[in-house]
């Protein structure tokens, strides 16, 4: 029997190295069905890599991969199960779209391999192109696409087959900003409605948070945090996963018989933080959202509202608001977004709400 | 792409050189084919000889035959070579060096003397004999008839096809078969639908290289044809020229069958090509497999195997003849006195390497020189008199070696040319040039595809003429090239067979024609002696180049990294 929240992917301790180079450490993680995993983290994290795994283009060095309860990757147990057997298909980075094929015969490729009849095969391609909106272009030859084009077909040759598991890699780095930003709310609408369970490699937060019901911080082949977007953004597991994700003022600080102490030279700014903190670590990183903190000229601040004072060292416009960087007494600097009239080297005051604080140990 | 200003004047010279070369005699062999009559003066007989050809059995025989043999020599060498190819670029199996040094040795070999080797080793009382104490009759008779003849044709051949699959499979990116295997296909479906069709182009290109090289090559069909009652047109074009009664209208009709033949194959190829495989991508990372220690011992095997038929046998056919002292009874007593009448100065066999040397080194110097100039006026101009000269330049790629010798020897035979070139050692030279110009222009156009304008514009801004500018600028990007296209026509000239047989003046040899005719005379210890000699030439010169060439490519890596550094 099966419960609506088993996993349908699972990955105990993968661990997967080239040469000396240990590029996964120990990768944990379970996909319930329909979810849609986006593996999120720097180049060179080992994304690829994991993603490899789970294709079965690689085999791990240790720990299990378990498919719907059995194990498809296993060192251990000598099981790996090859990738034509499991199902899953893949968008990748560089369309690897087959030149000697029209863009019919790309997508109708895995219809072909799973034994569809031609009517059926035809059917279905249609059906893909059309929710790519590639219909007009079954006769043409890949060449002959914009990069664009070759990616909305290599995503309908993967959804053709149904696959159990749709694997992205990197899908849209290939493309311009442009494109990019347009295809990537197509891609988040197509996976949404197709619920196909999927895992999409990025390292760009921007589709994270489109794409994702899920985000996996990879980090230095670890898994880092997982979690809803809303979640790692508004909790953030460690100092990466902060400045990974976001823009964050990180204040080194102490506590002191319930004043804390921000700074880490001679001088430090007391800080009363409102009731919020009490719970907190004695020493460690505090963290607040750019966006949480708010610059003003006025000398009355709400009584709910974490205040400090320091002269504003920089002011840039971001378009549709102004940034502004202010130097508290203690050196340390925290930036927000600035109230209209703020000028450079003016005295001004920070404030942000208590509960917009995060504490961190590492 | 703009034209350069003035390169009129060049551009009509070497459309003229070309014109005389290759344009005029050609012309003279289609028109002789269609007037038989018509170095006479008289426009009788149109068409005659095709009428003769097509109403001769023997004749449409001959023809169905020679492309029947050309088909199944492109056959056999495809298995030979689309194996070796796949073992070379997708798998682990160790020693590849050697396995691509064993595809060369048989490419370097001329496949005359391949196929004289051969028939020391099968015929009755040869080595195959000797060795055996016996071979089986059915082997023997099955050797001299249509399938011995081909095996030993794509022996000589299938290493083309094996070096051009390598390249291309290199280059395939793995990403077109993981995509492939991830989506169900097994390996051999990944095989016959992603990888065949991307590999069709080398296929087919290598393919038309080996059918090409069967149709019009004469050494083979002429030494193993006869013997094996396999009458090919080749020979028969040549011995419609050379022994009476001289037919040139049959010849030349041949000849010009022969040339519509090539043509169709090359176009049919490149629709083929087009029709079923190809597209562009950009090469990738491509996927090695890994071959358990059955399969390494397998493609050994078939590697080594192909060796051994292509080129240890012959060679010790060869070798051991030419050492052999006298014939008899099992093994022969071995001598160097063959070597020694070789090189007796005076000698028939020594002034034959001398013809031989100087012609070659003569010819591969003209081709560089007139190769790497019409190849930049060529690739520098527009406009329809660069149509023209790029039509005349493709000519002699296509157009079988034999055709050529028939036309030149109807151009400078005929009734209005005033100089006497014919028989004269000179006839020879020319006829090397225009058969292997197109070794340069191959090469050189390489090079030139890949050279920006903008350099030769920069020397021009600074004040450079074009003369100044073509040997301070382009001569010295080209000398590679240029090195390599001198290299591979001096060691085509050496071995060039038929061009010499016909076109030599009488009582002069190259070691070609000494090869042949002492074979033919019987005396096959001083021929294969000969053989020897000539692949030792052949060889030293490609290592003495070899050699310097990777001196200069040091040379030329330290002056980059001091212009970067
Ligand atoms: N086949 C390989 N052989 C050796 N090292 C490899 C191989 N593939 C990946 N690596 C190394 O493993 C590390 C992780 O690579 P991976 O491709 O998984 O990173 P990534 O997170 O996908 O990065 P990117 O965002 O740049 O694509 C890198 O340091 C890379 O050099
Ligand atoms: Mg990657």
């Amino acid at each position: 029997m099966t419960h609506d929240d088993s996993p349908f992917l699972e990955a105990r301790g993968l661990v997967k190295s080239f040469g000396s180079e240990r590029v996964l450490r120990g990768v944990d993680f379970r996909i319930r069905p329909g979810e849609r995993l986006v593996l999120l983290g720097p180049s060179g994290c080992g994304k690829t890599t994991l993603l490899n795994l789970i294709a079965g283009m690689l085999e791990a060095d240790a720990g299990e991969l378990l498919c719907e309860g059995s194990r498809i990757d296993a060192p251990a147990h000598g099981i790996h199960q090859p990738m034509r057997r499991r199902g899953f298909a893949m968008v990748f980075q560089d369309f690897a779209l087959w030149p000697h094929m029209t863009v019919a015969e790309n997508v109708a490729f895995g219809l072909k391999m799973q034994g569809l009849s031609r009517s059926e095969r035809s059917e279905r391609v249609r059906q893909v192109l059309t929710m790519v909106q590639m219909e007009g272009f079954a006769d043409r030859s890949p060449s002959r696409l914009s990069g664009g084009q070759q990616q909305r077909v290599s995503i309908a040759r993967a959804l053709a087959v149904r696959p159990r598991l749709l694997l992205l890699d990197e899908p849209l780095s290939a493309l311009d900003a442009r494109l990019r930003e347009d295809l990537k709310g197509e891609l988040a609408t197509l996976l949404r409605q197709s619920g196909v369970t999927s895992v999409y490699v990025t390292h760009d937060q921007s589709e994270a948070f489109t794409l994702a019901s899920r985000i996996a911080l990879m980090h230095e082949g670890r898994i880092e945090q997982i979690g809803t977007p809303e979640e790692v953004y508004a909790n953030p597991a460690s100092t990466f996963a902060a400045t990974f994700l976001g823009v964050s003022n990180l204040l080194p600080y102490s506590r002191e018989n319930g004043h804390f102490l921000l700074g880490d030279r001679e001088s430090l700014t007391p800080v009363v933080l409102n009731g919020v903190g009490d719970t907190a670590p004695a020493d460690g990183r505090l963290m607040v959202r750019r966006e949480a903190v708010t610059i003003h000229e006025g000398r009355d601040a709400p009584s709910d509202s974490i205040v400090l004072s320091g002269i504003c060292r920089r002011k840039d416009f971001l378009g549709d608001r102004h940034e502004a960087f202010v130097e508290v007494e203690g050196g340390v600097t925290l930036r927000g977004f600035a109230a209209p009239g703020i000028v450079e080297g003016t005295r001004v005051q920070v404030r942000f709400p208590p509960d917009a604080v995060r504490f961190l140990t590492h | 792409m703009t034209g350069r200003a003035g390169t009129r004047i060049p551009l009509t010279i070497c459309v003229g050189l070309l014109g005389i070369a290759v344009a005029y005699p050609l012309g003279i062999l289609f028109l002789q084919s269609v007037f038989p009559e018509i170095l006479g003066g008289s426009f009788e007989g149109f068409m005659d000889a095709y009428r003769r050809i097509g109403e001769t059995p023997e004749m449409v025989r001959l023809i169905r035959n020679s492309l029947a043999w050309a088909g199944a020599t492109t056959g056999v060498a495809w298995i030979f070579g689309i194996p070796c190819g796949y073992l070379l670029a997708r798998t682990d199996l160790p020693g590849k060096l050697w396995a691509r040094l064993s595809l060369l040795v048989p490419i370097m070999t001329p496949p005359y003397i391949a196929a004289l080797s051969y028939i020391l080793l099968m015929q009755s009382g040869g080595f195959g004999d000797t060795l055996t104490g016996g071979l089986p009759e059915g082997l023997r008779a099955w050797f001299f008839s249509f399938w011995g003849v081909t095996l030993v044709m794509a022996l000589s051949s299938f290493g083309y096809v094996a070096l051009a699959v390598e390249a291309t499979l290199s280059e395939i990116p793995r990403r077109f078969e993981d995509a492939a295997r991830l989506l169900g296909a097994s390996w051999h479906q990944t095989l016959r639908r992603i990888l065949l069709p991307l590999l069709l182009p080398a296929i087919l290109n290598s393919g038309l290289l080996v059918f090409l090289e069967a149709l019009s090559n004469f050494g083979v069909p002429a030494v193993l044809g006869s013997r094996s009652n396999l009458p090919l047109l080749p020979a028969e074009i040549f011995y419609l020229v050379t022994s009476w009664p001289v037919d040139l209208a049959l010849a030349t009709s041949l000849s010009s069958l022969l040339c519509l033949f090539a043509l169709v194959s090359l176009y049919g190829s490149r629709w083929l090509a087009d029709a079923f495989g190809g597209g562009a991508y950009r090469p990738g990372a491509m996927s090695v497999q890994r071959l358990g220690p059955l399969w390494t011992l397998a493609g050994w095997g078939f590697i080594g195997g192909l060796f051994v038929l292509s080129s240890g046998l012959p060679y010790a056919a060869m070798i051991l003849t030419s050492l052999a002292g006298s014939w008899g009874e099992g093994w022969p007593e071995l001598t160097m006195a063959h070597y020694a009448t070789l090189f007796e100065p005076g000698s028939r066999g020594f002034e034959a390497i001398l013809t031989s040397l100087w012609l070659s080194v003569a010819a591969a110097s003209v081709c560089v020189v007139a190769g790497s100039y019409i190849a930049y006026v060529n690739i520098r101009s527009t406009g329809w008199l660069q149509s023209a000269l790029e039509g005349l330049a493709t000519l002699p790629r296509v157009i079988p070696k034999i055709v050529i010798a028939v036309a030149l020897i109807l151009a400078w035979n005929a009734p209005w040319v005033p100089i006497d070139l014919y028989n004269t050692a000179f006839m020879l030279l020319l006829a090397y040039v225009v058969v292997y110009i197109t070794d340069t222009l191959n090469y050189s156009n390489a090079t030139l595809w890949g050279m920006s304008e903008h350099l030769e514009s920069a020397a021009e801004i600074l004040g450079a003429g074009r003369f100044t500018v073509f040997t301070r600028i382009v001569l010295p990007r080209l000398r590679p090239a240029l090195l390599a296209a001198w290299l591979t026509t001096f060691m085509v000239c050496m071995r060039e067979l038929v061009a010499s047989l016909m076109l030599m003046p009488p009582g002069m040899d190259t070691t070609a024609t000494y090869i042949f005719s002492q074979f033919e005379q019987g005396d096959i210890s001083l021929a294969m002696a000969m053989a020897t000699v000539t692949i030792v030439i052949s060889t030293v010169v490609l290592a003495l180049f070899t050699l310097r060439r990777s001196h200069g490519a040091r040379a030329g890596a330290r002056a980059l990294g001091e212009v970067e550094g």
